[in-house]
């Protein structure tokens, strides 16, 4: 695909299927690789329920799940900056750039840290107090940004590093007060903590990527019209102002699930969007839905290398994002000229 | 003949000087040189306090750190800090004639500082249970406690080979430790506790994971079905919610025959010498039928 | 008589960053007759583009009513007055990604915004716009290929493209040389005459205003200073004092328009 994509609704099907089909082979493949080395046709055995014992374990209990949590995590990251790019006008704006990531990780860390009351942290779960760090760095983001009821760009981007870096700095002395023990495992966790969640758990996933999703994707025709200037979109009867509120509180939502469930993890919504508008073209319409299917392709292909590369022992998942992403992106930068050149 | 016995005097009066200069290598191979044999020693590592407190040389002890919590009465020693970050000025304002530390967990800043303050650092660094009690008797030599240290690797050592002996010939179950639960760690080759573990008859499924503590794959550990499960807690309050995110795995042997435990992991994860008593408690896990009767402890 | 299409009854308005007391329009009352080219001229600081946001609807009177068709433009929503009024801003941001098509159709957005996709008679719209403005060969190509004339004409287009019964330009000459400047001039006649278009120009360039323009309102620290014809507005005496400097107005020797000559400070 070069150049621009006319948006159509036909093509944009066509684009998703075929997106669809790519995630769908990528992660029937990941369901037969991993470290307890289940023989392929054990693994088809135990989907058709004809084997049960360890094998169902492994493939049901801990491959699936872990692939639908990196497909939701890595669409909802790619979402995020997707939106928050268009909203920012800046290719360098990604989710933790919203100060949300750092908040999420801060909550998780207090609680393990305090282990605050064991009873309530556990049934109430590790996840809502990354949910509840998040919130708060969204609405310090949010508060500090604020002016005279709107939502300035350059304030929101200013204030989400302020407070990143705030939520960051927080992290390091309350990981100075941990006892060597837990400073190995919290430590892992901040580099991304991809694993299989339960159904439950995951099921709350999902609904919470739904509605960011929601939140940011409906939003992708007026924030084309951003690219023209706030004063010219609202001259073309956009809401700048409520646009704005939506597309944050969306990548938000979206950064903050992520963070809770899977731990922090960089990168993709930052170079995702990018490969995407690189290969697609600018329309919003059309890069944003396909980063739901391409930010999860993208993390689940870089998670099943992580799971395997060194098993039985495993790696980061967010340290191949990062090694993989980058000369790929630079690749990127290199081999085809920027749309637009200033 | 007057002045070949002064001469002699003389140099009798300066031999012992020297001689008296206390000199001794550290766990790293480190020369450590001492005027004296140190009175008053700064302990920047939690095992190594808890190991000075049981060879009674508690009264030399002037600084420790905030997470040296064991015995009771180490709380009470003055704190100079974390084990990262410990404040420099409040080691210094002890006036410690010797800081005992290690690479494992504290940095090197740390020593540089030390180092540039002329402050001897006696470097420790155990990694097997051979070490353990070789830290032992070497803090006994140091504090001049060379007899209770010795009595103590003795005890040690008996209850160890109890153990061994208890175990001795029965077949070894399959264990997984899982040091940190999210992401999975676990200990593999050349682990304090992967020792332990072997000790206590049991055949860790995670030793392939490389060196030391490394991140494992929770597919890869299950699938070795281990028989056994064993899950280190942090602190004495950590709640069995924990074990019920394991407990879904009913196809593991070890859940579906109610062999998943929690257990106290500053006594397997501390270099001192309730390793002994870690050790114990896993032979106890792993082999509870080589316990039935009530053993000496 | 018919109504107008604009009506500023005693408009004031003042920018909640200023401090307390500083009006960026102040008591502002004028009409703009339909299918009139109405300009707006006046020195920096005077309040002309803030004019083109209340019309615009970007910002709101603080004291005042605009009536755009005789309905109150604070009631009406923002898309509603897009579908009305169209601005023809001075340029795109840097680094705008889209193509002249792509740029063109976003004109469409009011009239449905609550659609995903444009729909065919969004396209066919887009095309008739282009078509106008006369960049319809242009319309595969990025916007950031053009010369500052064609970027104008695709903008003007998008601007067309929303149907608008008010089109207001800000500032259209100022980035353009002679021959786009007469291009635009012809342009604009052309769009006014045939399609009937209401046309507010803001301009701070008087000679190309007064040739275009049927009615000229001079504005000066956020109020009128005069409404009327070119001849009684551009007026020696009027422009010096609003201007604060010597101007000399003359004849267009073709036109017969005023025209206004500096007058520089002797060397």
């Amino acid at each position: 695909m070069n150049g621009p994509l006319s948006a159509s609704g036909a093509r944009l099907a066509a684009l998703l299927i075929g997106l669809g089909l790519v995630v769908a082979l990528i992660a029937g493949g990941a369901l037969f690789l991993g470290s307890a080395r289940v023989p392929p046709a054990d693994v088809l055995a135990v989907l058709t329920g004809r084997v049960k014992g360890v094998d169902q374990v492994v493939v049901l209990s801990l491959r699936l799940p872990r692939i639908l949590t990196a497909l939701l995590a890595g669409g909802a990251l790619a979402v995020a900056g997707a939106g928050f790019q268009a909203l920012t006008r800046n290719p360098l704006a990604e989710p933790s750039v919203l100060g949300v990531s750092s908040g999420a990780a801060f909550g998780v860390i207090v609680a393990q840290v305090l282990g605050l009351g064991t009873g309530l942290v556990e049934a109430v779960g590790i996840a809502a107090c990354a949910f509840a760090g998040a919130l708060v760095a969204g609405v310090a983001v949010y508060v500090i940004a604020s002016r005279g009821g709107g939502l300035p760009v350059h304030t929101l981007l200013l204030a989400g590093v302020i407070v990143g870096i705030f939520f960051s700095s927080a992290i390091t002395v309350l990981i100075s007060v941990l006892d060597f023990d837990r400073l190995g495992g919290v430590v892992h966790w901040l580099l991304g903590n991809l694993g299989p969640i339960g159904p439950a758990s995951l099921a709350v996933f999902a609904a919470l990527t739904a509605v960011g999703l929601w939140l940011v994707v409906g939003q992708a025709r007026p924030l084309n019209l951003l690219a023209l200037g706030e004063e010219s979109a609202q001259q073309l009867g956009v809401d700048a102002e409520r646009l704005k509120r939506r597309v944050f509180a969306g990548a938000a939502l979206l950064t903050s699930a992520v963070v809770a469930f899977v731990g922090p993890i960089g990168f993709v919504g930052l170079v995702v969007p990018q490969i995407l508008r690189m290969l697609l073209g600018p329309d919003n319409r059309v890069v944003i839905p396909a980063a739901v299917l391409g930010g999860g392709a993208f993390l689940l292909l870089a998670d099943t290398l992580a799971r395997n590369v060194i098993a039985p022992a495993e790696l980061s998942v967010g340290v191949i994002t990062a090694f993989c992403g980058a000369p790929f992106f630079v690749y990127l930068l290199r081999a085809r000229a920027p749309q637009a050149e200033p | 003949m007057t002045r070949l016995v002064a001469a002699l005097a003389l140099a009798g009066l300066l031999l012992p000087q020297t001689a008296s200069a206390f000199t001794v290598t550290d766990q790293t191979g480190r020369r450590v040189v001492l005027p004296s044999p140190p009175a008053r020693i700064v302990s920047l590592v939690p095992s190594v306090t808890e190991t000075v407190f049981t060879i009674g040389a508690q009264d030399r002890l002037v600084g420790v750190t905030d997470f040296c919590d064991h015995p009771a009465a180490a709380r009470q020693k003055p704190s100079v800090g974390g084990m990262i970050a410990p404040s420099l000025e409040g080691i210094v304002a002890l006036k410690p004639d010797l800081v005992v530390a290690t690479p494992a967990g504290n940095r090197h800043e740390t020593f540089d500082q030390l180092n540039r303050l002329k402050t001897p650092i006696y470097l420790v660094n155990p990694v097997s249970v051979h070490d353990v009690l070789d830290l032992i008797a070497r803090l006994g030599r140091l504090t001049d406690r060379a007899e209770e240290a010795d009595r103590e690797a003795i005890r040690l050592r008996q209850r160890i080979r109890a153990v061994s002996a208890r175990v001795a010939g029965r077949p070894r179950p399959r264990v997984l430790y899982v040091l940190w639960p999210d992401p999975l760690i676990v200990p593999a080759r050349g682990a304090l506790v992967s020792e332990l573990i072997a000790l206590g008859g049991g055949d860790s499924v995670t030793t392939d994971g490389g060196q030391g503590y490394p991140r494992y794959s929770l597919e890869a550990a299950l699938a070795r079905n281990p028989e056994v499960i064993l899950i280190a807690s942090h602190d004495a309050t950590r709640s069995p919610l924990v074990r019920s995110k394991w407990e879904r795995f009913t196809e593991v042997p070890a859940v579906s025959a109610g062999r998943l435990h929690t257990v106290d992991g500053n006594l397997m994860h501390r270099y001192g010498p309730r390793i002994v008593d870690g050790l114990e408690v896993l032979a106890r896990l792993i082999h509870p039928g080589a316990f039935e009767k009530a053993g000496a402890r | 008589m018919t109504p107008p299409l604009v009506e500023c009854d005693r408009v004031g308005f003042a920018y909640a960053s200023a401090g307390a007391g500083a009006f960026a329009i102040r008591d502002l009352s004028f009409d703009v007759r339909p299918g009139e080219t109405f300009g707006v001229i006046g020195p920096n600081a005077s309040g002309k583009t803030t004019l083109v946001r209340l019309l615009s609807k970007v910002v709101e009177p603080s004291s005042g009513r605009i009536r755009l068709d005789g309905a109150d433009v604070a009631g009406l929503s923002r898309p509603e007055v897009a579908r009305q009024v169209a601005v023809v801003p001075q340029d795109v941001p840097r680094g705008f990604p889209h193509t002249v098509e792509e740029l063109v159709l976003m004109g469409r957005y009011p009239r449905a915004p609550g659609r995903f996709f444009e729909s065919a008679e969004d396209r066919a719209a887009a095309r008739r716009a282009m078509e106008a403005a006369g960049v319809l060969p242009l319309r595969e190509t990025p916007l950031d290929r053009l010369s500052g004339g064609e970027r104008q004409r695709v903008m003007l287009a998008r601007a067309l493209a929303q149907e608008p019964r008010l089109l207001v330009l800000d500032e259209p000459t100022a980035h353009l040389d002679l021959r786009y400047q007469a291009e635009c001039a012809a342009l604009l006649r052309r769009l006014g005459r045939e399609a009937g278009l209401t046309v507010v120009l803001v301009s701070h360039d008087l000679g190309f205003a007064a040739e275009l323009c049927d009615r000229l309102l001079l504005m000066a620290g956020g109020a009128a200073v005069r409404v009327g014809p070119p001849e009684s507005v551009i007026d020696e005496a009027v422009l010096e004092s609003t201007y604060g400097c010597r101007v000399l107005v003359d004849k267009h020797p073709i036109s017969r328009r005023p025209t206004v000559h500096l007058v520089y400070p002797p060397a």
